[in-house]
């Protein structure tokens, strides 16, 4: 899967716990304060990604990660690894 | 101008305030709380509130500039448990204006927003209420529907709101509602609303099991027009806000159990002591005794859990306080429970009191985030916890807290992040989280022999729900 087209899957899982649409997210956005997620939500996103994408993400990664662009790079580490 | 550093946060009071205060209220609950009147009228009499609001309950925990009696969370929880052990319409009441009804006002008012209302807040000629449940939004609180739109200068309140505590009696209430984000999104504001705005409907009583004192109501927001002024904070800041008043009014109502599981227990230990079968006193019964014992030591790992969550604040505060009202609701329905059945037949009386005990009890199992809810969030925060309990424990703490450590750590292994989603594990990790929670509170501040006998039962349950055998 290209760069692009991987970012476009977890862009669309992100809408699916926001308000916001996949085209109206941005990198810097954080996923609390501006998407409105809490604590159980942006975990619950990193959650689905593994599942999704059957990556091996571990909580302590998950739970570092506080905005969409934490989220692509994380997610795009791991696709890396267990390509 | 926000308020400064949290109450909570502060040195806690000394505890000859606390205890004055706390006589004072004993005292003249003792003389003029009535708990099975006010259960079969449906309303705490004038002169209990009146009463109360003289001797500054009302005020306790608000700043002292305006009025109140600035205490913080360790003062509050004794003060709620005192009364809960009168009535718990009563504490509930009083639970709600100085938790969640007045605590963000507190916490995030302007100077200006402290002058208009702190003042008749702290005299207890205004009572507070915080509305977030809704219809079709009880724990999950990212469902809730009531918005918040800007419109010129003003924002513009719709929505409807369910079992609001003190709804009959506040005139000031704390609303969550949905705003949007710079980004768009949706987020949650909190915003202060008066009972006389255009647009404020209040609904009927609702009858319920128990706390029937205690006033429950729904409000239906019709375009109420508000002005920016009204806002706690920035718009769409509400959601950290919750978090801390969530702490507080959690760790309030968990006082209550508490007073409510002393209550039962000092009325087993009375009926115990008088009653006589087979030839003995009953607390001269093995099995009684063995009853009973469990009763004291699990009142005062209560206590002790509640002490402990008080005396943190932050992200700490936020996870105990979670842990104590899981643990607390479902301890005081347990003692009652208990109490009731070594009573006999004179329990399910409701002259004994211990029938109203428990009705009043049980919601609290339920409001201010159902158990099971609360339970698997708990089991989310422990798997992003560093901190290593066992170490510093002994006897049946440390092989408690080694258990769940040694869970975690394999629910890690096996699931990664995945584990997120599966919450039956969460569930269960959180069970056993707040027996170790408990356990640990108790080993620090109750009596030894009591904190022991405790530990010994949590561990054995903990077992169950982690679904291993020793």
């Amino acid at each position: 899967m290209i760069r692009a087209e991987l970012e476009g899957k977890v862009l669309s899982l992100i809408s699916q716990l926001s308000t916001l649409k996949a085209h109206e997210l941005r990198r810097e956005q954080r996923l609390r304060e501006d998407l409105g997620m809490d604590s159980v939500s942006s975990m619950e996103l990193l959650s689905m990604v593994a599942e999704e994408l059957d990556l091996d993400i571990s909580v302590e990664d998950a739970a570092g990660i506080t905005t969409v662009g934490g989220t692509l790079e994380l997610v795009a580490q791991h696709y890396e690894r267990s390509a | 101008m926000l308020a400064s550093a949290s109450a909570a946060a502060k040195a806690p009071e000394p505890d000859s305030v606390v205890a004055a205060l706390c006589e004072s209220v004993d005292r003249f609950c003792a003389r003029h709380v009535r708990a099975q009147e006010i259960d079969a009228a449906g309303r705490i009499p004038l002169v209990v509130i009146e009463g109360l609001a003289a001797l500054g309950v009302f005020g306790a925990t608000l700043p002292a500039e305006h009025g109140g009696g600035d205490l913080g969370l360790v003062g509050a929880a004794e003060l709620i448990e005192t009364l809960a052990r009168h009535d718990r319409s009563v504490a509930t009441t009083v639970g709600l204006h100085l938790g969640l009804g007045t605590r963000a006002l507190v916490e995030h008012g302007s100077a200006e927003q402290h002058a208009r209302y702190l003042p008749s807040l702290a005299s207890g000629e205004t009572i507070a209420a915080f509305a977030t449940t809704e219809p079709a939004a009880g724990s999950d609180l990212s469902a809730i529907g009531t918005t918040l739109t800007e419109e010129g200068d003003l924002l513009r309140l719709r929505g409807q709101k369910a079992f609001v505590t003190n709804g009959g009696l506040a005139c000031l209430f704390t609303v969550a509602a949905r705003t949007k984000t710079s980004a768009g999104a949706a987020a949650t504001t909190l915003v202060l609303v008066e009972r006389g705005d255009k647009g404020v409907v209040q609904l009927g009583e609702e009858r319920k099991l128990g706390l029937r004192g205690s006033s429950t109501t729904g409000f239906v927001f019709e375009d109420v027009a508000l002005p920016r002024e009204r806002v706690l904070g920035a718009l769409g800041s509400g959601q950290a806000q919750l978090d801390r008043v969530l702490a507080w009014g959690r760790l309030l109502m968990s006082a209550g159990c508490v007073g409510t599981a002393q209550a039962a227990l000092d009325r087993a230990l009375r009926y115990t002591a008088e009653r006589r079968q087979f030839g003995k006193r009953l607390d001269e019964q093995p099995v009684v005794r063995m009853l009973t014992d469990g009763m004291r030591a699990r009142v005062a790992a209560m206590r002790a859990m509640v002490r402990a969550a008080a005396a943190t604040d932050g992200e700490t505060l936020a996870r105990l306080s979670a842990s104590a009202k899981v643990f607390c609701s479902e301890s005081a329905w347990r003692v009652g429970d208990t109490a009731l059945q070594l009573h006999g037949g004179s329990g399910y009386i409701e002259d004994t009191g211990l029938a109203l005990l428990l009705r009043d009890a049980r919601v609290t199992r339920i409001f201010e985030g159902a158990n099971e809810v609360l339970l698997t969030q708990l089991g989310l925060l422990e798997l992003s916890q560093r901190t290593t309990f066992a170490e510093r424990t002994a006897g049946a703490v440390h092989e408690l807290a080694r258990r769940v450590e040694a869970h975690r750590q394999r629910l890690h292994e096996e699931q990664g992040v995945r584990v997120v989603r599966d919450k039956l594990a969460l569930y269960r990790l959180g069970q056993a989280v707040i027996l170790r929670d408990a356990a640990l509170a108790a080993e620090r501040t109750a009596d030894p022999d009591l904190a022991r006998a405790f530990a010994n039962d949590a561990l054995r349950d903990a077992v169950l729900h982690l679904g291993e055998w020793p």
